[in-house]
């Protein structure tokens, strides 16, 4: 039985049976067929119910009149992922900005549970931040098509149209390692961030780790906005007329 | 002769922001070897299919070429 979170060990006892029967009717065995859920999945989905809960809370307390502090939080987060995205891509950027904001918000959410104690950062196991950056992958790709059709295949042959078999498989592997990198950066900072956090506490229980904690802080943050910002520079990328 | 207009309306004169300088250069330290392993388990996942030994060391030079293009790219756009 793998160690386990309190969130985790609820979540298993409740869903353990659907889930490992689930895994089953897929070809999949579950290493552990009593406990099949692990501790970054359940974090997961403790952040997904947060800010579900987060944006309900935003969502029904909208004024135009007098905005509360909530609102005026998302205001500024919502503003500032606009003129990024707005002085990276140019016109027409505001349709993703809800996208960017929302995986901004997570892997934020993500990288900060960790700090809170009986929790854990899901961002530290490597298929969190790999699922992150498919998510971000797949939709660059899907806004790529959506902007140029089928001639979004174009960026992939390269501008020399006679270079072109030479540049397809250059230009899938750049692409795919776009993935890997953004993955690779997460999951290394966040990882490297509580492992700090952990010797130091362990080492000297009192004032030191605080330090830490508040470098665990920096980093969850800047993680989160070059994240954020590498994909709406990959989504430039895809819906730029320019190759 | 007057720059040419750029079609998503950005200003090509405006300089970016440091952040996002700091981003895209970040970028670069781990680019170059992402694209050499995806080129490496692009070559040995053909190996596999195609039951083959060689297509892993094709994988890995169009890697690393892939790694110099994007290299390049980045370079390119940011000393414009």
């Amino acid at each position: 039985m793998p160690e386990q979170l309190w969130f985790t060990a609820l979540l298993n006892r409740l869903f353990a049976g659907p889930v490992t029967a689930f895994l089953r009717a897929i070809h999949i065995e579950p290493h552990h067929p009593a406990a099949p859920i692990p501790n970054s999945l359940a974090m997961e989905i403790l952040v997904f119910i947060f800010l579900l809960i987060l944006f309900f809370a935003v969502r029904s307390r909208l004024s135009v009149d007098r905005p509360g502090a909530l609102q005026h939080m998302f205001e500024g987060v919502e503003g500032f992922v606009q003129n990024q995205s707005n002085e990276i891509i140019g016109r027409h950027s505001e349709a993703y900005t809800s996208f960017l904001v929302a995986l901004g918000c997570f892997i934020l959410s993500c990288n900060l549970i960790g700090l809170i104690p009986g929790f854990e950062s899901p961002t530290a196991v490597p298929i969190v931040p790999l699922g992150c950056a498919l998510c971000a992958f797949i939709y660059y790709q899907g806004q790529g098509f959506k902007h140029a059709g089928i001639g979004y295949l174009k960026h992939f042959a390269g501008p020399i149209w006679w270079l072109a078999w030479l540049m397809l498989p250059i230009e899938i592997i750049s692409h795919l390692a776009r993935v890997l990198s953004l993955t690779i950066r997460l999951f290394a900072n966040m990882f490297a961030g509580d492992m700090v956090t952990l010797v130091f506490f362990s080492l000297v229980p009192l004032g030191v780790p605080i330090i830490f904690i508040g470098l665990h802080i920096g980093v969850s943050l800047l993680q989160t906005y070059i994240f954020v910002l590498l994909t709406t520079v990959y989504l430039q990328g895809a819906v730029s007329e320019e190759y | 002769m007057s720059p040419t207009p750029d079609p998503n309306n950005r200003d090509p004169d405006r300089k970016e922001n440091f952040w996002v300088q700091v981003a895209r250069y970040s970028q670069l330290a781990f680019i170059f070897p992402a694209a050499v392993v995806a080129g490496w388990l692009i070559g040995l996942a053909l190996d596999h299919w195609l039951h083959t030994t060689w297509i892993y060391l094709v994988g890995i030079l169009f890697g690393i070429a892939a790694g110099f293009v994007e290299l390049i790219r980045a370079t390119m756009r940011n000393s414009r």
